[in-house]
């Protein structure tokens, strides 16, 4: 059964929050378009969606304001709280429009017609303080909100049955409407279809012959489901007089957490993992009774002093119990050998983090992913010892640098795309080596042998062998001229002078024997990116790539 | 396998006795079916051009190796190792924060099968931790990975070392150690040294690093006693490890305008190179 609602309904509210009386022609304009208008505007021929020149052509006095969602809600805020005078809990569906359950306050107030009335006045009343002659409100109530919804549209003058029934003290009508319990879907019958919050299905219905709501009610709901799909299924059910979203179907959801506390607190390894064995025990019978299996469960462990420890697990099929032991097992070493906390542990608690269905594992025929299973249990580990960071895999995407191109993903989390970082590819490119060397028709990027990265050509990139040791940051460099002076590189990617040595951190100066370059690379300039300048350079054996950026030489990578 | 159902045949034409099983066809069925990890299981297969380096010809399960030189260590490193990746074994590198990946997937290695714990150069935690914890991590590693890439990160305690090598053997795991030598107190089984090197295609001025000829010599205990020395293209113009073609040859197609090839022994040590 749904809840009685109460849905006051403030008509052409922009209009009314823009200032403008009933009687006055007025539209509220978004995008060129009218969004909301005053009765005596429509009554001039003006109406929602009608472009603004030729709105004021149908009505040449017509007032014209911008919208403004922030003034609407602004203006409303008077009316929320008169209604929240009644009852608390007020649902607001947009500026002009909220709703109110009605069992509390119903009963205190005398019957619905009388809760109605009183909110009406109220409201009207703020209305009135805000502008003398601005249009009342409309109050309908009914089962379920939609149907409340539709029953203050039709409280107006226009209803069957609205207007002129209630009155305030002062004997001015209000626009209620209440329909009886239980008789929402008599009441929607007679409506049409384009009430119904899905334009495009009510166009549909029309279409189909079903002009009322009631044709709608009429029909099965597993033939409307089967048709329509699940918005169908809502509208019959909005159409019924129910609520959108049957109650009967929302189960909470079980709560898996297991804990355990530790007394006296336990400072060593064997003594948590013994309970933690038990724990994990407890949490997969737990998950087992539901049919469910885990991928990911959160240790989380507190200690005497106070410290709050988490951290999430993940595996690639399914933890077993054995399998979760392990791993709390392993995250209390970490924490307790290594010096992360400073007091015994006095709580424990596991959170299955990732719940699925449990659809078993199936093991390769010959044996195949034990070994896997091996290293991921040898990772595990040492993600248990160092973090979860400290363990990565590496893919290759695009980028002009070789520090650029690589992507670390923490071993067990899911790979990105692997052109994240990168993405945005350069309008401005670089040069790279072969294009300076002049040799024509031949690309710069994708020579570089097995590193064909993603996201298309990367003009710049270096070609040839990749460096084997990648500095990132990149640290600082020094290099000098034959005159002992620093070579500089020009806006426009010309080096001032060639370099004689080359001096690579807290080293000695080693001399230049073979040397080329420079190569701009621009990226990212609107992204406050990137410009460098880059060169090679062999010196004593040793090779280096060398970058001018910020004013000073950094070394990027050493060919080791 | 094709003459087993033939020999079947005939005797049910004879009407003789029930055929006595094809004993003999089970040893082949065996081998067709069985995966072929048994015959390169007691070594890790290696470049075919790095073979002659190595006693066993690939790399022996629980040996300990060590890489050394000035220049090129990294690269050996990698190059070792590319060929066991690619053929299904995992490697993992520990201490190396500032690994080219770049390279070495160029080099051959399989990235889905590499797995990198730089120690110290992550974000969070392993700063101050991961210093002192790199045999405990170093240790657990080689439960899993059949081949460990290791750069030490200063000294090493004499008991670590021999821990870490009973672990090695005891798993059939390769311990690779990257970097100098001295700082490794066991003796390894087998030592490459990078003995000269000389980069190609980078002039006064233009051009740019298209390949490398290194001379690599290998020194161990045992059957390894006797130096191999070989001459490699590491990295060849493609990123990858290529046989210089003979020793004449690739002397003579150096192009003139680079720096010549040093003596042997007689390379100026570039002590700026640091990882």
């Amino acid at each position: 059964m749904s809840g009685r609602t109460l849905v006051v309904w403030c008509p052409d509210w922009p209009a009314t929050a823009a200032g403008f009386l009933v009687g006055v022609p007025a539209a509220v304009v978004a995008a060129n378009r009218v969004v909301a208008l005053t009765p005596a505007a429509r009554e001039e021929g003006v109406v929602i969606g009608l472009r603004r020149r030729e709105a004021q052509g149908r009505c040449p006095t017509l007032q014209v304001v911008a919208a403004d969602p922030g003034r609407d809600a602004r203006v409303f805020e008077p009316v929320v709280t008169a209604v929240e005078a009644f009852s608390p809990g007020v649902e607001i569906s947009r500026p002009g429009l909220l709703g109110l359950a009605t069992r509390g306050p119903s009963r205190y107030f005398g019957g619905d017609e009388e809760l109605a009335r009183q909110v009406a006045v109220a409201v009207d009343t703020v209305l009135g303080k805000l502008a003398a002659g601005a249009g009342g409100c409309r109050v309908g109530v009914a089962d379920g909100r939609f149907a409340a919804g539709l029953a203050a549209r039709v409280a107006g003058g226009g209803g069957p049955a609205g207007g002129g029934g209630p009155a305030d003290e002062a004997g001015m009508p209000v626009s209620v409407r209440v329909v009886e319990p239980g008789e929402s879907r008599t009441f929607l019958a007679p409506l049409p279809v384009t009430a119904l919050p899905d334009p495009d299905l009510a166009d549909l219905l029309v279409r189909l012959g079903l002009p009322c709501l009631g044709d709608l009610a009429a029909l099965p709901a597993p033939a409307v489901l089967a048709r329509f799909g699940t918005a169908g299924a809502l509208a019959h059910r909005l159409a019924s007089g129910l609520d959108p979203r049957p109650i009967a179907g929302r189960v909470p959801p079980p709560d898996l957490t297991v804990t355990a506390g530790f007394d006296p607190p336990a400072d060593r390894v064997e003594t948590a993992a013994f309970v933690a064995r038990s724990l994990a025990a407890e949490l997969h019978d737990r998950l087992g009774e539901r049919g469910l299996s885990c991928t990911r469960v959160a240790v989380e462990a507190e200690t005497e002093h106070g410290e709050r420890l988490q951290r999430l697990w993940r595996h690639d099929g399914i933890l077993t119990a054995a399998a979760i032991a392990e791993r709390v097992r392993w995250q209390l070493d970490g924490w307790l050998a290594g010096g992360t906390t400073t007091a015994g542990l006095t709580f424990l608690r596991l959170i299955p983090d990732e719940v699925g269905p449990a659809n078993g594992c199936q093991l390769g025929f010959w044996g195949g992913g034990a070994e896997d299973g091996g290293v991921a249990r040898a990772l595990a580990r040492v993600q248990g010892l160092l973090g979860p960071e400290a363990v990565a895999t590496a893919r290759i995407g695009g980028g002009r640098n070789p520090g650029d191109m690589v992507h670390l993903v923490p071993w067990g989390d899911a790979p990105d795309d692997g052109d994240g970082k990168a993405g945005a590819g350069g309008v401005v490119g670089g040069v790279g080596p072969v294009g300076a060397a002049g040799v024509a028709g031949r690309p710069a990027a994708g020579s570089g042998g097995g590193a064909t990265g993603s996201g298309g050509p990367w003009p710049g990139r270096l070609p040839g062998p990749a460096p084997a040791v990648v500095f990132i940051p990149p640290q600082p460099a020094a290099v000098r001229d034959a005159d002992g002076a620093e070579p500089e590189v020009s806006g426009r990617g010309v080096l001032s002078s060639p370099p004689s040595a080359v001096k690579v951190g807290e080293g000695p100066w080693c001399p230049v024997e073979a040397w080329a370059g420079p190569w701009p690379v621009e990226e990212r300039w609107w992204d406050g990116g990137r410009r460098q300048a880059r060169l090679q350079v062999v010196a004593q054996g040793a090779a280096y790539l060398l970058a001018r950026e910020r004013g000073r030489w950094w070394v990027e990578a050493v060919y080791d | 396998m094709g003459g087993v159902p033939v020999a079947a045949g005939r005797q049910h034409e004879r009407g003789a006795a029930p055929a006595p099983p094809p004993l003999h066809a089970l040893p082949v069925a065996a081998a067709l079916s069985r995966p072929v990890a048994l015959a390169a299981s007691r070594t890790l297969p290696v470049e075919d051009v790095l073979a002659p380096l190595l006693p066993e010809g690939g790399l022996r399960r629980g040996s300990v190796l060590a890489v050394d030189g000035a220049t090129a260590a990294t690269s050996v490193a990698l190059a070792l190792v590319g060929a066991a990746s690619r053929r299904g074994s995992w490697v993992a590198a520990l201490g190396m924060p500032r690994l080219g990946i770049v390279a070495a997937a160029q080099l051959g290695v399989d990235l889905e099968r590499f797995v990198l714990v730089p120690l110290g150069g992550g974000q969070s935690g392993g700063a101050q931790s991961g210093g002192a914890q790199w045999p405990v991590v170093a240790a657990a590693l080689l439960e899993g990975v059949e081949v460990l890439l290791l750069r030490l990160p200063g000294r090493v305690r004499a008991v670590d070392a021999c821990r870490l090598v009973a672990r090695a053997r005891e798993r059939g795991a390769v311990l690779v150690v990257v970097g100098d030598r001295p700082a490794w107190p066991e003796a390894s089984d087998l030592t490459l040294t990078v003995e000269a090197a000389r980069w190609e295609g980078l002039g006064c001025g233009h051009g740019y690093l298209q390949a490398r000829l290194v001379d690599v010599t290998a020194v161990g205990r045992r059957g390894a006693a006797r130096p191999r020395r070989a001459r490699l293209w590491l990295p060849g113009s493609d990123g990858r490890v290529a046989a210089v073609l003979s020793d004449g040859a690739g002397r003579d197609a150096l192009r003139p305008g680079v720096a010549t090839l040093p003596v042997a022994g007689a390379l100026p040590v570039a002590a700026a190179v640091g990882s």
